[in-house]
């Protein structure tokens, strides 16, 4: 226990070292982060170079996609609690109303991204207001079910495509001087780095907040919570229709950029290996889920010259992580203060620590 | 003066065929010190269950300052005035001592995911306030300079003190203590009397189940017995002591009164 106390921890060094960074350094290091990551897509490194598929397109999908699908899932099922196996419909709900609105109207990408949104949200209400009363496995049951049925109440609608899906789907109008092609994946990448960005601006902001602390308490204890005045069922809802409206987003994005869709994209391994994303990279811990996701999104890609036995060694890959570092790369981990005037970081302002 | 807070009607509460409570009486006044004793299983965290809205009771009324609490949703009830702690420690853990105090004082914010994302003023306001009052609180139990420290890393008599905080951040009219003595040695009794009366000087009326008879006759002002989920007796701790069937619940029956 001891040494383990004294181990160099390269983690409590950095979050001591940006704690105790003045304002304009914390800045300038967020807008160098961010510089590099909407430059990503000009690096052609061979070490993270994908041999064998476009690493553009790679960059956009899978890797981008499931980074910020995670940090949605990891809200309902990182901050609350709450187990999700169904995450997927509220991804294809978004998807097939970009595909429907896209082929039947005049409406344009940007018009349709918030009734996507919009449609995800009601329908986490929808599902979450009945069904969140429940707990545990008996959730996980519920949600298991709601994502299917979404994917085959879409195989067997002939006016939406049935099992053929919808094709044709238009690309979004050109933005500044940049123009959406079927070619070119890099403008949608940096639209989805920008929802990405966004959507973690706002859970930093709600889990530093009441609503943050109300999801703690929830998933610590949800009699207790409630005991203290906490009210579990609408956070419990919010939770999932936040998660929800990060996926629907997702799949109004990636339906404009794939640009035809057919309900079997969204099966429950989508749902699962988002899910295990989220498991793998920490759950609960906001930086992990994101490089967990990356990270797993990545991989199968970059080891595509194996070919055939490439998801045997990404199976093996995982198998041997989990039992190297059972809570995920990066695990949840609150850091403790001992100074006997500490003042909370949310008192002074800023953002969580993790 | 004696103005009724909590009045408990006639509850009874079975589960199954076992009845936990029959016909129970009970009342709390405004600013008194009560304590609610009985033998293990007489009854008395079930009464805490009844008026925290736990349990509904199979019959009764509990009404407080003039409302019905049964039927009540428990995060209302808490809202309504009434804060508990509980018999096995039941703190958020992972969550540092400040955040568990604070969570209790959100009861009375208005803002809430909306407002936290935008960063509305009510919810900048309302932040700003909770947090004021958690380590407010956490000064008044003695625990400010475990603000920043997890639940589950405090020490055990810290652990029991930040739950009386935690309840006592609801703003509650009144505080149900559930043995908050247990496990500790006398110095800590009497350190946890002293704590107990300064609540009440500060405005709040408490109930507390206890069964350090010491404690109980020393602090509280009036004592209820229950046993077998029935009443015995009701009175100052005087009478109690000394009443012949609170004897009998605690000691059995004489052998000889047959």
């Amino acid at each position: 226990m001891a040494d383990k106390k004294n181990r160099y921890n390269i983690r409590d060094h950095a979050a001591t070292y940006w704690e105790n960074s003045p304002k304009w350094r914390r800045v300038s290091m967020s807008i160098a982060f961010i510089a590099f990551f909407y430059a990503l897509p000009f690096l052609n490194n061979p070490l993270v170079n994908t041999p064998g598929s476009d690493f553009q397109s790679v960059l956009f999908y899978p890797v981008g996609m499931y980074v910020l699908m995670a940090i949605g899932l990891n809200i309902v099922v990182g901050k609350s609690g709450l187990l999700d196996l169904g995450y997927v419909a509220f991804f294809a709900i978004g998807a097939y109303t970009m595909a429907i609105l896209g082929t039947h109207t005049a409406l344009n990408f940007w018009e349709i991204l918030p009734i996507g949104i919009a449609l995800s949200m009601v329908a986490g209400v929808l599902l979450g207001t009945p069904t969140l009363r429940l707990r545990g496995d008996y959730l996980a049951i519920v949600t298991l079910g709601f994502g299917e049925i979404v994917r085959i109440v879409a195989v067997n609608i002939e006016a939406i495509g049935g099992p053929r899906g919808i094709a044709g789907i238009p690309t979004p109008p050109d933005l500044f001087k940049a123009k959406f092609t079927i070619l070119d994946p890099k403008p949608y990448y940096w639209v989805l780095l920008t929802f990405t960005l966004l959507v973690i601006w706002m859970v930093r902001r709600m889990a530093a907040r009441r609503p943050g602390r109300a999801w703690d308490a929830i998933r610590q204890d949800d009699d207790v919570a409630q005991l203290m005045g906490v009210n579990t069922l609408k956070y419990k809802v919010w939770a999932f229709v936040l998660g929800a409206a990060v996926a629907g987003a997702g799949g109004v994005l990636y339906a404009s950029q794939i640009l035809s869709i057919v309900p079997d994209q969204f099966n429950l391994n989508v749902s699962i290996l988002i899910l295990a994303c989220v498991v793998f990279g920490g759950i609960g811990n906001l930086w992990g889920v994101i490089l967990g996701a990356a990270l797993l999104a990545f991989t199968p890609e970059r080891i595509r010259f194996l070919s055939q036995p490439r998801i045997l060694v990404f199976g093996i890959a995982l198998v041997v992580m989990m039992n190297l570092r059972p809570d995920g790369i990066l695990p949840k981990k609150k850091r403790e203060h001992f100074d006997p005037n500490w003042k909370s970081v949310e008192e002074s302002g800023e953002g969580e620590i993790k | 003066m004696s103005e009724k807070l909590l009045e408990l009607k006639n509850i009874t509460m079975k589960f199954g065929g076992v009845t936990a409570l029959s016909e129970v009486n009970l009342h709390v006044s405004k600013g008194e010190i009560a304590a609610l004793i009985g033998p293990n299983g007489a009854g008395k965290t079930t009464v805490f269950n009844v008026v925290t809205g736990v349990y509904k009771p199979t019959s009764g009324e509990v009404n407080f300052v003039g409302q019905s609490v049964v039927g009540k949703k428990r995060y209302q009830v808490t809202k309504m005035g009434i804060a508990r702690t509980f018999q096995n420690i039941r703190l958020f853990g992972e969550s540092t001592a400040l955040e568990n105090v604070v969570t209790g004082a959100d009861v009375h914010s208005k803002s809430g995911v909306v407002g936290a994302i935008f960063g509305t003023p009510r919810s900048r306001r309302e932040e700003a306030a909770a947090l004021e009052r958690g380590m407010e609180l956490l000064e008044f139990m003695g625990l400010k300079h475990r603000a920043g420290q997890l639940g589950k890393n405090l020490p055990y008599g810290d652990q029991r003190r930040l739950e009386i905080a935690r309840a006592l951040a609801t703003n509650p009219q009144l505080l149900l203590l559930d043995e908050p003595a247990a496990g500790f040695n006398p110095a800590e009794k009497v350190a946890l009397a002293a704590t107990i009366r300064k609540i009440r000087d500060a405005g709040y009326t408490v109930l507390l189940i206890e069964h350090d008879m010491s404690l109980i006759m020393d602090i509280s002002d009036r004592v209820a017995v229950l046993d077998f989920g029935q009443k015995i007796a009701d009175d100052v701790p005087k009478v109690v002591q000394n009443d012949p069937r609170v004897i009998e619940a605690y000691l059995g029956a004489p052998a000889d009164a047959s």
